[in-house]
């Protein structure tokens, strides 16, 4: 038997009184794909991710996780089961410092009473130490994380996941807000991780998703219009329409909300 | 090298050190005061550790304190020379046989219909674990029903602010279990080994005071393990926390039910000091009081918090003494509050790191650390 797809998502729906804001959507990602999610706004794709992480409970359709089904699971189960997720409005600890919010990723145990020891195992701290440089924030390592720049909370928040180490990325807009120099960098990290982990981004930017992308799919009022490479993707006529009078697909990144 | 953590940990230290070597300066009836101020910071390390560092306020503290009290008043009020004196095999509170049926027979077991569940308090051990368990066991009851349905923010507050009036009307209703109102006087001293803990003595004294240390080194620790850390993460945002795989109910639970077992200790340790337990510790006054104390002291602060609670509770004393001021004190502390909360939203505790943080950046080269950072988590009083 072949091995299993990382995420494979069937038919999932949710129905917010009669918005439904994905609408049977499929979609298999291979282990160690990097696939790229893209749709105008209100296309369901944040909404995809909080369904397939636990957020919102779906109506109909199923999850699975390689060969578990992890439909409507609670977060922090989804989470232990192997996916991590960036929020579209970068999410911190903002109270503590940076160090402090690697740290929290890094513990392996999660329950209450296995956290009554103090400090570190050698291993977190040296994977603490290794990311903070992997996202550059060595230098602020001390700070807490509210008075970081919004491109270097991205950055915080992406760097507590590769803590994490987790098989599956959900990455929602990893970019939004970022310079262009910014963005590159971002784009250079996500790289890296490719092959490691099975990662499913959200981007708007065109100039960044030529730079990471395999795979794109795209969707339009809560269902999946196309799928294939970024050429295709660039060619194909359903997608030209359903953005006419968008500039996105032209590569010039649409102002994040 | 000074740093701001040293300072800290120097505040803690001389923090203890001041209050064991108060019986040196202070008389009995001071010190018997002083004891329950001490009492009073013990309260502000429970409010501070649920509300600065679990972020959730809870405006009904004063139902762990409360229980804590009456569950050792229970005890001490069997071991009082008139309950010993009714004639019977068990001893009797004299309440219940004023309030008697006639006719009823006078004995612990079957004096009215409730008073049954007094007898297990005839063992004072049993009286001083209930008055750490009920509360622990009750918040983890009310924690897990909040926690698991997710409410937070000013929900919470509500729901602990309606629970401390239910709970307070249930006590006074109970009027023929516990003396109602009028709460459960002329009790016997706690007992431990022989010795008789009488309010007006140095032991005495001496119990709260290390049993306050005690619970602040050990509240200190606690945060700073791993689980202590974890739950100011999810105090900060807790959707974030859950995404990393932390089951986010069990840690508010888990601390909400350490404040409660802290307020339940509280309540013993007052009773021991002032001889009652009464239905006004419930009141609602006090509860919100309380907090007061934490946000003057710096909720995210535990010595600040204690501190603050003694600091305004000396104040009040000494003010009291003015007739002029007894009734405008109300006011005043109101105002304090307005003001700590519109100007030093950190409290004491947040003006002292600041104090602290500006003298160590001027400090001379080599001494001062380099890039000292803004830390929230760490205070030096005084
Ligand atoms: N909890 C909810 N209740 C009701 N409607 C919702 C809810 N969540 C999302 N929606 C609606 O579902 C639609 C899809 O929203 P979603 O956030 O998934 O879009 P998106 O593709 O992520 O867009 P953007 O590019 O703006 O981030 C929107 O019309 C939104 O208003
Ligand atoms: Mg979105």
């Amino acid at each position: 038997m072949a091995e299993p797809a990382a995420l494979t998502v069937e038919a999932l729906a949710v129905d917010f009184n009669g918005l439904r804001a994905v609408d049977g959507v499929s979609m298999v990602v291979e282990k160690g794909e990097l696939r790229v999610l893209l749709g105008a706004n209100g296309a369901g794709k944040t909404t995809l991710m909080d369904l397939v992480s636990g957020k919102t409970k779906s109506t109909e359709g199923r999850v699975f996780l390689y060969d578990a089904e992890i439909t409507n699971w609670e977060e922090h189960r989804v989470a232990r089961a192997g996916i991590g997720r960036k929020f579209q409005i970068p999410s911190v600890f903002k109270d503590l410092t940076v160090r402090r919010n690697l740290e929290v990723a890094s513990c392996e145990k999660t329950g209450v009473l296995a956290n009554l020891g103090f400090g570190f195992s050698s291993d977190a701290e040296a994977r603490v130490g290794e990311v903070l440089r992997l996202v550059g924030l060595e230098e602020l390592a001390d700070r807490p994380a509210t008075s970081l720049s919004h491109g270097q909370t991205q950055w915080l928040e992406l760097g507590m996941l590769i803590v994490q180490n987790r098989s599956v990325l959900l990455l929602d807009e990893p970019t939004a807000g970022m310079t262009q120099a910014e963005t590159h960098k971002t784009a250079q990290l996500i790289n890296r991780l490719k092959g490691q982990h099975t990662i499913l981004v959200v981007e708007h930017d065109m100039a960044f998703v030529r730079e990471i992308a395999e795979r794109i799919t795209v969707m339009h009022l809560g269902r999946v219009l196309a799928e294939g490479s970024v050429a295709e993707i660039e060619q194909n006529e359903d997608v030209r329409r359903a953005y006419l009078g968008s500039a996105v697909i032209h590569g010039q990144p649409e102002p994040p909300c | 090298m000074l740093t701001l953590r040293k300072l800290d940990i120097a505040a803690y230290v001389i923090f203890i050190v001041l209050i064991m070597l108060a019986p040196l300066v202070f008389d009995p009836f001071w010190l018997n005061r002083i004891a329950k101020y001490l009492v009073y910071g013990m309260l502000g390390v429970a409010i501070a550790l649920s509300w600065g560092y679990a972020g959730i306020l809870n405006l009904g503290q004063g139902l762990f304190f409360g229980i804590g009290a009456y569950m050792l008043a229970m005890s001490l009020k069997l071991a009082s020379p008139t309950s010993l004196a009714q004639g019977s095999d068990t001893p009797v509170p004299d309440f219940m046989l004023w309030n008697a049926e006639p006719g009823a027979p006078t004995a612990l077991c079957c004096i009215n219909r409730g008073s049954f569940l007094w007898m297990p308090f005839q063992s004072q051990w049993f009286g001083m674990a209930m008055g750490i368990l009920l509360p622990v066991a009750l918040a983890s009851l009310i924690g897990w029903v909040m926690f698991r349905k997710r409410i937070s923010g000013v929900f919470i507050s509500i729901i602990t602010l309606a629970l401390v009036l239910l709970v307070r009307l249930v006590v006074i209703d109970a009027q023929p279990l516990t003396n109602g109102f009028n709460g459960l006087t002329d009790l016997g001293w706690l007992t431990i080994a022989g010795f008789e803990f009488d309010p007006y003595v140095v032991p005495t004294y001496y119990l709260v005071a290390i049993s306050l240390a005690l619970v602040l080194v050990a509240a200190r620790l606690l945060i700073e393990t791993r689980a202590g850390l974890i739950l100011q993460a999810i105090r900060d945002d807790d959707r974030r926390a859950r995404y990393l795989g932390f089951d986010v109910p069990i840690y508010q639970l888990f601390f909400f039910a350490v404040s409660a077992g802290i307020a339940g200790l509280a309540g013993m340790l007052y009773v021991v000091a002032s001889e009652f337990a009464s239905p006004t510790f419930m009141d609602l006054a006090f509860s919100i009081t309380m907090v007061v104390w934490a946000a003057v002291g710096g909720r995210a602060s535990l010595l600040g918090a204690c501190i603050g609670a003694i600091l305004i509770n000396t104040i009040e004393a000494t003010v009291s003494e003015t007739e002029a001021f007894v009734e405008a004190w109300k006011a005043i502390i109101g105002l304090i509050f307005i003001l700590v909360v519109i100007f030093l939203p950190r409290g004491l505790a947040g003006l002292s790191t600041d104090i602290a943080e500006w003298a160590l950046a001027r400090l001379p080269k080599g001494v001062a650390p380099r890039g000292a950072a803004p830390r929230r988590d760490v205070q030096p009083a005084e």
